[in-house]
């Protein structure tokens, strides 16, 4: 977000609608539990602080604000896919398009390979090991394309 | 890098000279004896994420660390005492008969990764824990990079209420806003502002005052030495009196920008009296009967705030700040003093 801020805008009416639509039809997720705030054509972040759009955009106006809450998800047109934090957040909501890793999946997952696993399912999927949830991966029919960014990806070989 | 590896350059004349000033015998010998040695890591359990007995679980299961919690009021926070041996650990295996961690390894482990938990040192934990923000106040963070006092701070207020964290630089931000994101932190506005000046900005507009405001204002980092012993090089008084103006013009601004009843914390991790002692002095000349300071608890040993120093007298409601000292709690050195708002202040 930056000041003033022309390409962030507080999700309401019509898209906001539309991108709880969207989480509900791709991952079972409901409930929204603040703000969903767009920056650019891609990023979305949840923010529950309790500033009003207004307060934020006075803010915007005195000095750079660099974001509000935490980026959850990227826009892909189509759908939704889940940041890190996106697939915690909900983690209780997530009900549809899990795919179940064990240690070995997890660990390449983990290090930002794809994983090569058929699970039968299309599109983006909540990556979920044990009680950790992973993020979204892209499955496909041989594959699950890898989505962890390069700083949050382990660099060594777990025991 | 183990103990030997460690080359600790020699302390510049006057600092020793005034820790001389500060310390006498054992307890100086014992500041420059503990100042030499490396830091115990610690580590803060990000509760927005998991509880502290679930991470403490994972971390001992999965990684083999031996861990501590200190403080029976903070189980989130935890010393890592090192890790089962192996016996591949010859050169590193401590005095406890444990194996050491290697270099970089806290913050290179899964649960690290998915945002579980901070690595942060237990002195930098004691300005939220002196004024813990509640769920729905509105709280600044005014000198927030790298985040580890904002993403406790969000972790006290649930992610509830607001979060304005401020930070003048653009690479330190961009650290802060990394770290709040791995932790989940979603109450926060990140903004890039010169302390003061945000301040000033601030007071134009319509925008609530603050509940809370936690000024960890830049210092000389004469607390640090054992994190980073470069400091012993950097060192330079005229920097200490630099900044001490510095810290005073931060602080002014800060409170100017605090509602009625509402709350300061003043923070650094320096020994210098300007730096300290000096700039609660001088807040407490200049805000007169428009500020109260008061008294802090915190589950580590500490020291009352000194009310003389190379002749000048301060006011001695100045006792009520505490002074940390490294060789109190293994830990590195800080200041903390808290502050009430009594009314606004005809400046």
């Amino acid at each position: 977000m930056s000041a003033p801020t022309e390409t962030t805008t507080i999700l309401e009416g019509k898209e906001l609608k539309k991108f709880k639509e969207q989480l509900e039809e791709q991952f079972g997720i409901t409930e929204i539990p603040g703000k969903v705030i767009k920056r650019g054509k891609e990023k979305v972040f949840l923010f529950t602080g309790d500033f009003t759009e207004k307060e934020m955009k006075t803010l915007g106006y005195e000095v750079f604000v660099e974001r509000a809450g935490t980026y959850i998800a990227k826009d892909m047109e189509d759908a939704f896919r889940l940041s890190i934090e996106g697939s915690q957040i909900f983690k209780n909501q997530i009900t549809k398009n899990i795919v179940e890793l064990n240690e070995e999946e997890m660990d390449t997952w983990m290090h930002g390979s794809e994983v090569l696993k058929k699970t039968g399912l299309k599109g983006y999927v909540v990556m979920k090991y044990k009680n950790d949830m992973l993020g979204c991966g892209k499955a496909s029919e041989q594959k699950i394309t890898n989505f962890i960014p390069k700083s949050r990806r382990l660099k060594y070989k777990l025991a | 890098m183990t103990r030997k590896d460690r080359t600790i350059p020699e302390p510049k004349p006057l600092f020793v000279e005034r820790m001389a000033k500060l310390l006498k015998g054992k307890d100086l010998e014992e500041f420059w004896r503990i100042s030499k040695e490396p830091l115990t890591p610690s580590i803060r359990c990000n509760t927005l994420k998991i509880s502290p007995e679930e991470l403490k679980k994972k971390l001992e299961d999965n990684n083999d660390w031996i861990l501590e919690q200190p403080w029976k009021d903070c189980p989130e926070v935890m010393i890592v005492k090192g890790k089962k041996p192996t016996g591949h650990e010859k050169e590193i295996l401590r005095e406890e008969g444990l194996a050491k961690l290697a270099p970089g390894e806290l913050g290179r482990c899964l649960e690290h990764m998915l945002g579980y938990f901070y690595v942060q040192e237990l002195s930098s934990l004691l300005p939220v824990i002196a004024m813990p923000p509640q769920e729905g106040e509105l709280y600044l963070d005014m000198c927030a990079a790298p985040g580890s006092k904002t993403t406790q701070a969000a972790a006290k207020m649930n992610n509830k209420g607001t979060i304005i964290a401020n930070e003048m630089a653009m690479g330190r931000m961009r650290i802060l806003a990394s770290n709040l994101e791995r932790c989940g932190v979603t109450n926060t506005i990140v903004t890039r502002k010169e302390g003061q000046a945000l301040m000033k900005r601030l007071a134009k507009t319509d925008l609530p005052k603050f509940d809370k405001i936690s000024v960890d204002a830049p210092c000389s980092g004469e607390g640090t030495l054992r994190g980073s012993p470069k400091t012993f090089l950097m060192w330079n008084i005229n920097t200490v009196k630099y900044l001490s103006k510095v810290q005073k013009e931060l602080f002014r601004e800060a409170f100017k920008q605090l509602r009625v009843g509402g709350e300061l914390l003043y923070s650094t991790c320096t020994h210098s009296p300007e730096e300290n002692e000096e700039v609660v002095d001088k807040m407490l000349q200049e805000f007169e009967d428009s500020i109260e300071i008061i008294p802090v608890k915190l589950p580590a040993k500490t020291r009352d705030g000194i009310t003389e120093w190379e002749g000048k007298r301060y006011d001695e409601r100045v006792k009520l700040s505490q002074r940390l000292y490294p060789q109190d709690n293994n830990t590195e050195g800080f200041f903390v003093s808290r502050f009430k708002k009594l009314k606004e202040a005809n400046l």
